[in-house]
């Protein structure tokens, strides 16, 4: 599944053998996939043994960690690692790159999901856990991290589906009468958006002949030196973006997101929220901020409120529209729900507006051709979005966690049976409490900067005179105040006021809560030690800003330029000898034998 | 002549699968995004070029250039890239196909009806 352009001419070796394939540090790239594969079959394997089941489950999740923080570190002390599976060149083969937005995106997802497997354990029954609990959270967990790994868009196709599939079975996964309805639902949907997904790559590779990231942004920086058509690319890019923002649950592509939040389990209400969400996000910047930007139509589309050349010129206004809409819907349908799941699913509709929003601001900004360099704001925008993206990750994980919790203990999670829940389970109330003032915004909690910086964003913008910025200011606002008035209703309803019934006999789940607890010391550390994870996301917003930068780590050859033929092959097939001459006489041979034409 | 045809087809496809989807009967529904999967599925192979020469070695002539390249002439060699593209689509089709299906028969255990209208999240 790569980018093969052309049939190549028999000239250059496709294949580098010999040197490469001794273990170097760029395969550590592969560590997390491999990891988490691994993971899944082993524990696919011991059903029979749940104690050894669990622990290995739980080893492989320290390890996907461990592995990330290496890689992370790697990333972040040196150049973007790139790693080329089967030493195909690119842009032939399947690029891995791990630059600094991938890497931050990967530690968003380690950091929850360690928490979130280790309240799994202890929160699914032993029945669930046995049959496919584990295999599938670990396929699911491959899925998320070649999603953000992988440098080819087909490949992104793949992994998507790999971390749909274990999701689909998870909604189902207590297959009750609700359960099923909302998995039918959210199945559906997912494969519609799957084969529109599908007919978007399909045409972005006849259109720009390539399916490399790093290639399709070098071939719309120069469309007529490689005979790439813009306007179709744009039209394929727009149909890619629902499918994108079908997974990030934006508006209007949001209402599959409360039943489906409701019917899986807890934990994995907190991975789909915290993590898969955040796969969609990762695709819209990685690829219409790296990838997209470069390219342009030249004098515009001339539709009024659409003002420059720049594919982003467009992207912004639509995203800007639909990330006020999702505050705006997210924020009415939290305020009115009466249990605690559909309060916190409609919040993440509501909350990843927030997430967008800086990005539509700053789309139109500036100047985000093909070797810009990216403004200050540009930047700016970028971080405040993965800096609400990391606090939303985890904030709402904790939410959702604690939701579990409260039924556990209390058996069950509407505000009806709810109420004086914080003298009696204090920890667990607090951890709420931190969780809800993490989304609202309080400092030093995690919330705090990533508001503050979307705030920023828009006050800039509105400072340089971007249009829409005060609009964007007055959302901002709005969406906050949502947040206040439907976290503080769930807190009066919930936590507060007269013990119920259910309340007075409540459990205690000891080890549920110590998660919780973490989890919440997690929100707070982050908050309190902010300046590392705003130089993190700060570079991540660069690297996400940088295409030229991009196309340099993966280095894909100048191949499939129509108008110079073969003298390009022949150029880059000069450039990267092979180590081994009898690989290279058997891909030569036949260009001397069999070099006649058939017709 | 055959690209005409093929064009035709998909669109029918894609308008046969959209109705589908559209009723109100489950089994008809996963039918038509089975059948809309596989008109993607259908439109990736055509995106290689269905007029080019065969994709083997020594059919392309000396300085073969594929279909599916930007400004690529009459004489170009259909893109095999695009059928690898495939075989991975339909692969994972297969699996969701069946998952539907499987849903399908649960949902009637659990809701004792096919008729979407009765089929209620709560």
């Amino acid at each position: 599944m790569s980018a093969a352009s052309a049939v190549a001419p028999v000239g250059p070796p496709l294949l580098q053998r010999g040197a490469d394939l001794a273990v170097t540090t760029t395969h550590i790239v592969v560590a997390p996939i491999v990891v988490a594969l691994v993971t899944a079959i082993l524990t696919l394997g011991t059903r029979r043994f749940e104690r050894l089941q669990r622990a290995l489950s739980l080893t492989g999740n320290v390890v996907y960690v461990a592995a990330v923080a290496v890689l992370v570190n790697e990333v972040l002390t040196g150049d973007p690692l790139v790693y080329q599976v089967s030493a195909w060149r690119a842009p032939f083969g399947i690029s891995l790159v791990a630059d600094a937005l991938a890497a931050f995106m990967l530690a968003l997802a380690a950091v929850t999901s360690l928490a979130i497997l280790a309240f799994s354990v202890v929160y699914v029954d032993d029945q669930g856990q046995r049959v496919s609990y584990h295999p599938l959270y670990h396929f699911m967990l491959a899925g998320v991290t070649g999603s953000f790994l992988t440098g080819d868009i087909f490949n992104l196709f793949v992994w998507f589906e790999v971390m749909l599939m274990p999701s689909y079975v998870f909604v189902v996964f207590y297959s009750g009468r609700r359960h099923t309805a909302a998995a039918l639902q959210y199945t559906v949907l997912n494969l519609v958006g799957s084969a529109l997904m599908l007919v978007a790559i399909g045409g972005l590779y006849a259109t720009t002949g390539t399916l490399n990231m790093a290639d399709i942004a070098r071939r719309l920086a120069a469309p007529a030196e490689y005979g790439v058509a813009p306007g179709p690319v744009l039209g394929l890019a727009a149909i890619l973006l629902v499918v994108f923002l079908l997974k990030a649950g934006v508006v209007p592509f949001q209402f599959w997101v409360p039943p489906a939040y409701r019917a899986a389990p807890a934990p994995i209400s907190a991975f789909l929220a915290g993590i898969t969400k955040k796969v969609g996000v990762y695709a819209v910047v990685r690829l219409y901020f790296t990838v997209f930007a470069a390219g342009s139509i030249p004098g515009g589309l001339g539709l009024p409120g659409f003002a420059g050349d720049s594919f982003l010129a467009y992207f912004g206004p639509v995203l800007f529209v639909l990330a006020l809409a999702s505050m705006v819907v997210g924020g009415i349908g939290a305020v009115s729900r009466d249990n605690l799941d559909d309060v916190f699913s409609y919040s993440s509709i509501g909350q990843v507006g927030f997430i967008v929003l800086p990005l539509a601001v700053v789309a139109t900004v500036g100047d985000h051709s093909f070797g810009a360099a990216p403004t200050e704001l540009q930047i700016l925008g970028v971080t405040a979005a993965l800096v609400y993206a990391l606090n939303h990750a985890v904030a709402k994980s904790l939410l959702f966690l604690v939701s579990g919790a409260v039924f556990d203990a209390v058996g069950s999670i509407d505000f009806a049976d709810l109420g004086g829940l914080t003298n009696r389970r204090p920890v667990l109330s607090a951890s709420f409490f931190v969780g809800a003032l993490a989304l609202v915004g309080i400092p030093p909690l995690s919330g705090f900067f990533g508001k503050l910086l979307v705030f920023d964003t828009a006050g800039r913008a509105l400072g340089a005179g971007a249009p829409g910025a005060g609009l964007a200011l007055a959302g901002a606002l709005l969406g906050a105040i949502f947040t206040i008035a439907y976290l503080s209703r769930a807190w009066n309803r919930g936590f507060w006021g007269e013990r119920s019934v259910a309340v007075e006999q409540a459990g205690q789940p000891v080890s549920l809560i110590g998660i919780v607890a973490f989890l919440a010391l997690v929100v707070v550390a982050i908050g309190v030690g902010f300046d590392p994870v705003y130089q993190f996301a700060d570079s991540a917003a660069e690297a996400a800003l940088d295409g030229e930068g991009y196309v340099d780590a993966v280095g894909p050859d100048v191949v499939g330029n129509a108008t110079e033929g073969a003298a390009g092959n022949g150029t880059a097939g000069g450039a990267h000898d092979i180590a081994d001459p009898a690989g290279a006489a058997e891909v030569d041979a036949p260009a001397g034998a069999n070099g006649v034409s058939a017709r | 002549m055959t690209q005409v045809v093929l064009a035709l087809v998909l669109g029918f496809l894609f308008a046969l699968g959209t109705y589908l989807i559209l009723r109100r009967d489950i089994v008809r529904v996963v039918w038509g995004v089975t059948i809309i999967s596989q008109a993607a599925n259908v439109y990736l192979v055509t995106m290689g070029g269905i007029a080019g020469r065969a994709p083997i070695m020594g059919h392309g002539g000396d300085n073969p250039v594929a279909c599916s390249m930007p400004g690529a002439g009459a004489d170009c060699v259909t893109d095999p890239l695009v059928q690898a593209l495939v075989l991975t689509a339909i692969v994972i089709g297969f699996g969701t196909t069946a998952f539907a299906l499987v849903l399908t028969y649960r949902v009637y255990e659990e809701h004792g009806t096919l008729d979407l209208g009765e089929v209620t999240v709560e």
